[in-house]
């Protein structure tokens, strides 16, 4: 096996044991989020449409991947470089970006239960059918390396790790109540709008949408956008992780 | 030599200078002490031989390859037990040294009998299957000497290794140390602590302020003390320091303790002085005997509590 792949799956190993503890904990809080998702948000609603219906259905696998590499990647990036793990993780012959990439796939991992049910849950509960197609794969692949990416160069591009959570903070009231997920972006005020045309947020949200339901959005627009800011999270990971004090 | 570190002088951001021309060389089968106070630079040192801080200026080369420039080359080469803890909180035991050992190129068999080795020889059996979360700071170290220790590199780079454990197991711990070094692996031994230090080594530096204020065999470094003795005074609690007279040479205070360096012919009046000090009360007591490892020491880092020093590595 190449090496890089034989540290990924090692690595891959050494971070799921590490997160053993909180897999019960995880599957509650992802079962909560998922209802929270669909049945809360709803309340906002004097009346759901089927477009609005689908608009949550869809918007909260995008937002649970997005808070998941956005928010929650930099926190535990943030805490381990407080306690100096990576120190020692990154003194052993292991690719940094297969320690990396083995953390990111388990972080997938552990967000994916909560993705699949907020989808059934909502296409239940609003009464529609979902029209899955097979892009579907591609598109929460990219969303959520593209959310890790991005996730890992802000953890690591930003000094003090306590700013490393502020920041987060504010981030998830951005991309949960003025990014055009769980709404259409035509709601937003001109300038907000013209900001989205340039942050992958309400791409990765036309993913969603454009892969599992029969709403009419510009797949490929999408995924060059989100393809794009991938490529630029993955060079910046690069750098900085390979970069030396 | 297998790792020859000339000239390395490391500034840190704030003109912080940690390690100040540091040079000196290690060989294959040698355990080789780095000594110094907390802040004298050791771990900056280790960091810029694993890749994980680049110097300012000098070189580092191990086995002729700058590893400077393959920080990997370094990682693979170098198996390394850090002074901080390791994460193992989800991991058992044996979980812990396996992966390790693997992920530094083991087979699955080899480790895994290599990984009860350890385990039997420092009788952590116990603990075999408990969880990282769940032991004592002081297994937890033992733990991470066995993730050093099982699939050892070319050098094996042991920063105090001995916090926090037990005096059986210690002694268990260095025999291994120093049965790695006979099997071909070059030990680096990061300490503060100069009396185990002194029994382990085949080759020391001492480091302070960043700079290397000796180096040599634990012996030939108390050669350059030729005859002369060392006294040992304890002074009462609260009793002023007594003023020394001229024949007592590199008077070193610290705390309630000072150390003076006799030549062999002021012995018999040093001894009358300090025995008439005993009798006034000044002081509690004192020793007479040839200078130690760590008289030597004490002598080069002069001022082991003082708290305000520049290279604490980050």
């Amino acid at each position: 096996m190449p090496k890089w792949l034989r540290s990924y799956f090692l690595m891959l190993k050494w971070v799921f044991l590490s997160y053993r503890a909180w897999l019960s904990l995880n599957f509650a809080v992802q079962i909560g989020i998922a209802v929270g998702m669909i049945y809360g948000i709803s309340f906002f609603y004097p009346g759901i449409t089927p477009t609005i219906a689908k608009y949550l259905t869809t918007g909260a696998p995008t937002l649970i991947m997005l808070v998941a590499g956005l928010v929650i990647v930099p926190q535990i990036i943030a805490n381990a470089r407080t306690e100096g793990t990576f120190d020692y993780i990154w003194s052993l012959p292991v690719p940094r970006m297969a320690h990396l990439g083995a953390d990111a796939t388990n972080m997938f991992g552990s967000v994916l239960p909560g993705i699949i049910l907020a989808v059934v849950l909502g296409a239940i509960h609003f009464d529609f059918s979902l029209h899955i197609s097979l892009l579907v794969i591609p598109a929460v692949i990219l969303i959520a390396l593209c959310g890790t990416f991005i996730g890992y160069s802000i953890a690591f591009i930003i000094p003090k790790p306590m700013m490393v959570n502020v920041i987060t903070q504010i981030m998830s009231f951005a991309v949960m109540l003025f990014s055009p997920v769980m709404f259409p972006g035509d709601r937003l005020p001109g300038w907000l709008q013209a900001i989205h045309k340039v942050l992958p947020i309400q791409y990765m949200a036309d993913l969603t949408r454009g892969t599992i339901t029969d709403l009419d959005v510009n797949l490929g627009l999408a995924f060059i956008v989100v393809g794009a800011w991938c490529v630029v999270g993955f060079i910046v990971t690069l750098i900085v992780v390979n970069r030396r004090q | 030599m297998l790792l020859e570190i000339k000239k390395v002088t490391k500034v840190y951001k704030k003109k912080v200078k940690a390690n100040d021309n540091i040079s000196l060389s290690i060989a294959e089968g040698e355990v080789f002490g780095l000594l110094g106070p907390n802040g004298a630079g050791k771990t900056t040192l280790v960091n810029q031989i694993i890749g994980l801080t680049m110097p300012t200026s000098g070189s580092i080369t191990l086995n002729s390859v700058d590893v400077i420039a393959n920080p990997g080359y370094a990682r693979e080469s170098c198996s390394f037990q850090s002074q901080t803890q390791v994460p193992i909180s989800g991991l058992s035991t044996m979980q812990a040294i396996e992966l390790v050992g693997r992920i530094r190129g083991g087979k699955k068999a080899d480790v895994r009998k290599r990984a009860m080795e350890l385990i039997d020889m420092l009788e952590m059996g116990e603990w075999q299957k408990t969880l990282g979360l769940t032991i004592s700071g002081g297994v937890r170290r033992l733990v991470a000497f066995c993730m050093a220790a099982v699939t050892p590199g070319k050098i094996v780079i042991l920063d105090e290794p001995t916090n926090d454990i037990d005096p059986l197991r210690r002694r268990i711990l260095w025999q291994e140390v120093q049965a790695m070094a006979r099997r071909g692996s070059a030990v680096l031994l990061v300490t503060h602590n100069v009396l185990e230090a002194e029994r382990v080594v085949d080759r020391l530096a001492i480091i302070d302020l960043g700079k290397v204020m000796g180096m040599g065999t634990p012996a030939s470094l108390k050669q350059d003390e030729g005859d002369a003795m060392h006294l040992e005074l304890i002074l009462e609690p609260g009793a002023p320091e007594p003023p020394l007279p001229d024949y007592l040479q590199q008077p070193v205070i610290v705390n309630r303790r000072i150390l003076v360096r006799v030549r062999p012919a002021d012995i018999t009046t040093a001894i009358d002085w300090a025995r008439s000090l005993k009798e006034s009360n000044a002081i509690e007591e004192f020793s007479l005997g040839p200078a130690t490892l760590e008289d030597i020491y004490v002598q080069m880092v002069k001022n082991p509590d003082e708290t305000d020093r520049p290279g604490e590595a980050k």
